[in-house]
């Protein structure tokens, strides 16, 4: 795997994690009711370790990703069966396929969402 | 939505090797069957949940999780230790029973907080614990969680 993508990876899962811990479901917030986590601590460990990741990015790659996560929130999305999962458009063959897809750094000509081959 | 429906006889493992922590989430993770990369990206972000604090509930039970791109749709998985672990787990008691939960970020019927909250709910029936520690195969396990209606 290419190593700026595996990084973008991380800082995608880890914002996934932020989101999570400010997520209300019917039994309240999961992981403060039930894993008796400080909400404000983890957010702030969370952030400053994003912040370090981000900076961590090639410069061009970085630009990339603030363009696109400013504007799109989602700066990374899963190919699945060939389709981006952030516009649902078709990922050339030639991009999708492959056994090392996910050795080189590549984005959706329609979106500009960095992608990630799953599966 | 039924907590079983996520669940398979294939991940489930009744007698966990490891002998630490580490290595046990490396174990867990292992019953998903995800390349080795990975594998690895999964272990990096289920060690960053735990460090923001043990997912060790008490009364034996772990449910280490997280969100990754790594997968594409929830997985789930089932371990059980007999002779328990330590997880700094909330009571400060050995881990015996570890329930695997990690989907990707974006998840169409958003069932990753729901069905984290029902293995919350499950583990917490005051007799779970112990009928989980009778179980002798992945079978019993499914069964066990037909039986409770979860």
């Amino acid at each position: 795997m290419h190593p700026q993508l595996e990084k973008l990876l991380e800082i995608q899962d880890m914002k996934s994690q932020r989101a999570d811990l400010l997520e209300q479901t019917d039994g309240g917030n999961v992981e403060v009711e039930v894993f008796n986590i400080s909400a404000d601590e983890a957010l702030e460990q969370l952030d400053e370790k994003i912040v370090e990741m981000e900076e961590s990015l090639e410069a061009s790659v970085r630009n990339r990703y603030k363009r696109v996560a400013g504007s799109r929130g989602k700066f990374i999305v899963p190919v699945i069966n060939g389709t981006c999962f952030g516009c649902f458009v078709s990922i050339p063959t030639a991009v999708a396929s492959g056994p090392d897809r996910n050795q080189a750094l590549q984005f959706c000509d329609s979106c500009g969402r960095f992608l990630y081959m799953v599966g | 939505m039924e907590l079983r429906e996520f669940f398979s006889e294939d991940v489930v493992k009744l007698e966990l090797e490891s002998s630490g922590k580490d290595d046990l989430l490396k174990e867990m993770i292992g019953l998903l069957g995800l390349d080795e990369k990975s594998e690895s990206i999964l272990y990096k972000m289920l060690k960053r949940r735990e460090n923001l604090g043990s997912t060790g509930i008490g009364k034996g039970i772990a449910i280490p999780h997280c969100r990754s791109l790594v997968v594409n749709r929830l997985r789930v998985a089932f371990g059980r230790k007999p002779g328990g672990i330590d997880f700094r787990a909330i009571d400060e008691q050995p881990v015996h029973n570890v329930f695997l939960i990690v989907a990707p970020p974006l998840e169409v019927s958003n069932q990753y907080l729901p069905v984290l909250g029902k293995i919350a709910q499950f583990s917490k029936e005051a007799d779970v614990p112990s009928r989980l520690g009778e179980i002798s195969t992945a079978k019993e396990f499914m069964a066990l969680l037909e039986e409770k209606g979860i």
